[in-house]
């Protein structure tokens, strides 16, 4: 993460309404020059109207969208430095495969010559070496979705768009693409403005994430605090698994929040880990499935443990999923361990002990 | 067809289609002037009666211009309609739609009276000009289906993209939207040119002192000896048919493999 450099794309309280429908609520936000930042939310958040008010297919109702400092107001989409892959790819049918990427090209003032072998340069980028001359509709989907990359980086954009680009293909290829966009990202340096509603991909990809709900940002951060210090239950319930167990605020200091949940008793939590104001639901903690450990006969704990009793087990083979009851709590948490050799999977009802750690748990109010 | 009732119903609708037709050439070349069996001899006389006639070729040069005509205006006009309801919503639409299909069902002969009636009011000559006004009208219908499903196939992020590279909306127009929708205006130009050139009451209402074909073969039924002769005409005419029809069906099965696209049928 580096914070040095400069702002490649602002958001300045941008209002989107469609009709009565208010689907972008007050952005504020900047994206970095080089960055890779991601969209992220359910569908309906917004999250594609707010990437295409960056492209300029969709107007603003009220604020500013600044792209390199300059507001684009008034710059239409044929005229921005932004280029586009689109969720369904939009390749051209009837074009070749060098037709499709050069497409851009057309009002470049280069010989023909020089974008021929700017077209062979960006295939190979992308891992398309050779596959000029074939009709882009006889491509696989990962083809494809190769061709529009490099359709849409021949231009050298300042900023790259994608719109939900993976959601297409299979599992596999999904893993895939998502290792070769990030070194892609890097090989070139452009910034990535990514949309997509699987939390994973944006963890894997991005530098910087923005959640949104219902038009708004929820919260823009870093994948790891993301993942760690989520602002709100939305969040969390979001990305990945968490779970929760009601709590009593104790006491407050400036800087440490007293605490007592049943199942982990009394303890004490600084303030990073306690998130947003009071929301008059009550408060409650909340852990990720893998911060929790079932300690086998021996194990010591390094931090704090609670007996627990084992009510569900789900084996994925190099994983096991335990729903424990600690004691004194109503409902179940999920526990991910990591299956070692020689570690036993443990059956329904074991009873057992389970190390935790304070650090590990994040307060909501 | 499993049952011999169907097959038998089947081979009977056809022979019933398309025998009539046959009888056509076979007619053509008997050297009598009498169309019935048996047949008296092998001639290519009609053909050469049938070139002769000055007449004719009047009524042909006329149809030509009408039909052409009208089916560039009517796919033109088709381009427009289905452009605009396709891509953009606006109020009023369903309305508008309807009010532009509807000469589809409208029997043509109130077309006919309520348009010959307006022309002689407001004094406009009767012509081939009149003729081409009334199958516009007629022929947008079939143009505007044709083309609403052409239109609508296309996605929508490729105009988009092509936007996004740098292309203006005429440009876009021309490079994506109008290459991908080709198949389809090919379509409604041939059906606009067929429904035209077979049009009879429009064409016989509005014409005036110009002969169009289809009144003229008609005309030339009243006489006899004639008849041979239109026969050989209306000979050439199927073969244009089949052929013009084999070309459309050749670019619209080469435009979907070029594109990769399903065959969703087609007029053929």
């Amino acid at each position: 993460m580096t914070t040095t450099k400069p702002t490649m794309i602002e958001f300045r309280d941008v209002h989107k309404y469609y009709g009565d429908y208010h689907a972008l609520r007050g952005i504020t936000a900047s994206i970095r020059a080089g960055e890779f930042f991601s969209l992220l939310g359910p569908s309906g958040c917004g999250k594609t109207t707010l990437l295409r008010t960056i492209a300029g297919f969709e107007g603003i109702s009220s604020g500013a969208v600044l792209l390199d400092g300059k507001d684009m107001s008034n710059v239409p989409a044929n005229k921005r430095p932004t280029n586009m892959v689109f969720q369904s790819y939009a390749i051209f049918p009837h074009l070749s495969v060098e037709e499709n990427v050069g497409f851009g090209l057309r009002r470049d003032s280069r010989s023909a010559a020089d974008k021929a072998k700017a077209v062979a340069e960006a295939l190979e980028m992308v891992g398309l070496k050779g596959y000029g001359k074939r009709a882009a509709h006889a491509l696989s989907g990962g083809q494809r979705q190769r061709v529009a990359l490099a359709r849409a980086l021949i231009l050298k954009p300042k900023v790259l768009l994608l719109d939900e680009p993976l959601s297409a293909l299979d599992k596999k290829m999904r893993e895939q693409m998502q290792v070769e966009l990030i070194r892609l990202q890097r090989q070139v340096g452009i910034t990535f403005v990514l949309v997509t509603h699987d939390q994973e991909e944006a963890l894997v990809m991005s530098d910087r994430i923005a959640v949104m709900f219902e038009g708004e940002i929820a919260q823009l951060a870093d994948p790891e605090t993301l993942y760690r210090r989520p602002h709100s239950r939305k969040v969390a319930d979001f990305i990945g698994t968490m779970n929760f167990l009601p709590a009593k605020i104790l006491s407050e200091a400036a800087n440490v929040v007293e605490v007592e949940a049943p199942g982990f008793g009394r303890f004490a939590l600084d303030a990073g880990q306690c998130m947003g104001a009071a929301t008059g639901q009550g408060a409650s903690v909340g852990f990720r499935p893998e911060t929790l450990t079932i300690l086998f006969e021996g194990q010591q704990p390094t931090d704090r443990e609670s007996m627990a009793t084992v009510e569900e087990v789900v084996y994925y083979g190099d994983m096991t999923y335990y729903d424990v009851r600690l004691d004194g709590t109503e409902a179940p948490v999920r526990i991910s361990m990591r299956n070692v050799f020689g570690r036993p999977v443990l059956d329904i009802k074991t009873r057992t002990r389970v190390a935790w750690s304070p650090g590990a748990l994040v307060l909501f109010r | 067809m499993k049952s011999p009732g169907l097959r038998a119903y089947a081979i009977g609708y056809l022979i019933f289609l398309y025998a009539p037709i046959l009888l056509l050439p076979v007619f053509a070349f008997n050297d009598s002037k009498v169309i019935a069996f048996p047949l008296s001899g092998f001639t290519t006389g009609w053909f050469v009666e049938m070139w002769s006639d000055a007449q004719l070729f009047n009524a042909l040069k006329n149809s030509m211009i009408i039909s052409m005509s009208t089916s560039v205006l009517a796919t033109t006009f088709g381009i427009f309609a289905a452009r605009a309801t396709t891509r953009f919503s606006f109020p009023a639409k369903g309305g508008l739609i309807g009010l532009i299909m509807l000469p589809l069902v409208l029997p043509e002969m109130i077309v006919a009276m309520s348009l010959l009636v307006v022309l002689l009011a407001v004094g406009v000559p009767l012509s081939i000009f009149t003729v081409i006004l009334g199958h516009v009208l007629i022929c947008t219908p079939f143009a505007v289906a044709i083309l609403s499903s052409a239109f609508q196939s296309l996605d929508k992020s490729l105009e988009e993209a092509a936007y996004d590279l740098g292309e203006t909306p005429l440009s876009t127009f021309r490079l994506i939207i109008l290459p991908l929708v080709m198949p389809g205006i090919i379509s409604s130009l041939l059906i606009c040119f067929t429904i035209s050139l077979d049009e009879f009451i429009i064409s016989y209402f509005l014409a005036g002192a110009d002969t169009v074909l289809s009144a003229y073969i008609y005309g030339q039924f009243r006489f006899p000896a004639r008849v041979p002769a239109m026969l050989a005409l209306g000979t050439i005419l199927v073969l244009v048919s089949i052929t013009l029809l084999t070309i459309a069906e050749y670019f619209r099965r080469r435009g979907i493999a070029k594109t990769g696209g399903k065959d969703t049928g087609g007029f053929l």
